[in-house]
């Protein structure tokens, strides 16, 4: 700051150097007042009027003056509007990105909770399948057994009976059996033969057969 | 009619006498004053709705700003920012100048040797102190280049004492000759227009793209001269 003032104020001192430069220029030229220097460096010469020493001075003077004034206007009141400016959209800008970081990070620990939360639900779910599935196993299981037993009971019933009813009928196949040989016997030969003989030779038979 | 060099004469507007120095407000001190009030209100106005979406004025001003500030960086280093008011007074002020030469019947500050040397000056003077100013008497140093052998030296440092007290003249000249030209060849050829009856035509078109060509000076020679003080003071910061 004070640097910069001193550069101001280092500008503003040449002042009374560009008089004193005026007054040496002006000397030199002798008995003209610089008014008429003007006017005869024009009309006399012709040449470019940047040559003309008697303006120097005056020119110098007010570009000072001038650059002065502008740099003090624009350094205290202009350029630090802009700065702010700038300064406001860079500050916005970097907060905007700070929070859309923030959101992100938000995002990304909710869709982790999410994902979690899902992983979990669907570990039950399976857990909940499984259980069920062997529950319902286990129930089939049972079922099949008791089934199983109660089938092997009735087929064992029904061969019993099965087996007694042929029994019984083998039984009464032989009485008629001796009847049909006492019968044949008697047509044939004439012979009364009697039930234990008949049934000995129907058994003799059958051995034979066999 | 008018010489070509009649546009440069520099007439009193209100005599001031002082000691026999002539200090007059002339029409060159008139055009600063403006191109002073037209840069202070460019930015001021610019600034005055402090959008955040800035409209077409704050679009150039900010753009004007950016640009300067981004001159200083690159060329000087980010040391160079403390200089930015100055630079951006300097770029604005000779810029505000050239342009508003281009106003016919207008009056081009620049395009007089004694401004242009004048800022020339200042800027050289100014950046040799604060070298001085930053490395004390290694400052010397910067007229020797480093890696040059020893026995160069003899040679090498008259050669960079004489390129570094160049620097002003060229400086100043190089805007002083370039606003001076352009402005008279403007004229020369206008001149032409009238002179020529029918075939004014050719310098007219002639005059039409020289006038589009003194604008893209306007602005390349305030670059130019923006640039190289920042060089100048990245010299005087950096010492190469």
């Amino acid at each position: 700051m004070s640097k910069r003032s001193a550069v101001a104020g280092w500008l503003l001192g040449l002042g009374p150097l560009v008089l004193a430069a005026g007054q040496a220029l002006a000397a030199s030229e002798v008995g003209q007042s610089t008014a008429d220097i003007v006017h005869e460096a024009e009309h006399e010469s012709g040449g470019m009027p940047q040559l003309d020493a008697s303006t120097f001075a005056t020119q110098i003077l007010w570009l000072i003056i001038s650059f002065v004034v502008l740099y003090y206007l624009l350094k205290r009141k202009a350029l630090p509007r802009v700065a702010d400016i700038l300064e406001a959209r860079q500050e916005r800008i970097s907060a905007d990105l700070d929070r859309a970081a923030a959101l992100r990070v938000d995002a990304e620990a909710a869709f982790e909770q999410y994902e979690a939360v899902v992983a979990e639900a669907q570990a039950k779910a399976q857990a909940e399948i499984k259980a069920t599935r062997e529950a319902i196993a286990a129930d089939v299981a049972g079922r099949t057994a008791t089934l199983d037993r109660d089938l092997a009971a009735r087929i064992a019933a029904a061969e019993r009976t099965v087996a007694a009813a042929r029994d019984k009928a083998l039984g009464e196949l032989e009485g008629v059996a001796v009847e049909v040989a006492q019968a044949a016997t008697e047509r044939l030969i004439g012979v009364q033969v009697g039930d234990e003989e008949a049934r000995a030779a129907l058994a003799r038979a059958r051995q034979e057969v066999a | 009619m008018a010489g070509p060099l009649e546009q440069f004469e520099i007439k009193p507007i209100v005599r001031i006498l002082i000691e026999g120095v002539d200090l007059s407000f002339t029409n060159s001190a008139l055009w600063m004053v403006i191109a002073v009030a037209a840069v202070y209100y460019f930015v001021v106005l610019g600034t005055r709705q402090h959008a955040l979406v800035p409209g077409r004025l704050q679009s150039l001003v900010e753009l004007s700003y950016e640009f300067v500030a981004g001159l200083v960086r690159e060329n000087a280093g980010k040391e160079g920012m403390r200089f930015f008011p100055l630079i951006f007074t300097l770029f604005m002020f000779i810029f505000m100048g050239n342009m508003l030469g281009m106003i016919p019947g207008s009056f081009t500050f620049t395009s007089h040797i004694i401004v242009t040397f004048f800022m020339a000056l200042c800027v050289w003077v100014g950046v040799t102190v604060y070298g001085f100013y930053l490395h004390g008497a290694r400052f010397l140093t910067f007229f020797a280049p480093s890696g040059a052998p020893v026995y160069m030296l003899p040679l090498l440092v008259p050669i960079e004492i004489l390129s570094y007290c160049v620097r002003p003249i060229s400086l100043s000249v190089r805007l002083f000759v370039n606003m001076m030209a352009g402005h008279t060849m403007m004229k020369v050829f206008a001149g032409f227009i009238i002179a020529l009856g029918v075939f004014g035509v050719a310098p007219l078109a002639i005059a039409v793209a020289l006038t589009g060509f003194e604008f893209a000076v306007a602005f390349l020679q305030a670059y130019v001269f923006t640039v190289l003080t920042c060089l100048y003071l990245h010299d005087a910061i950096h010492m190469h």
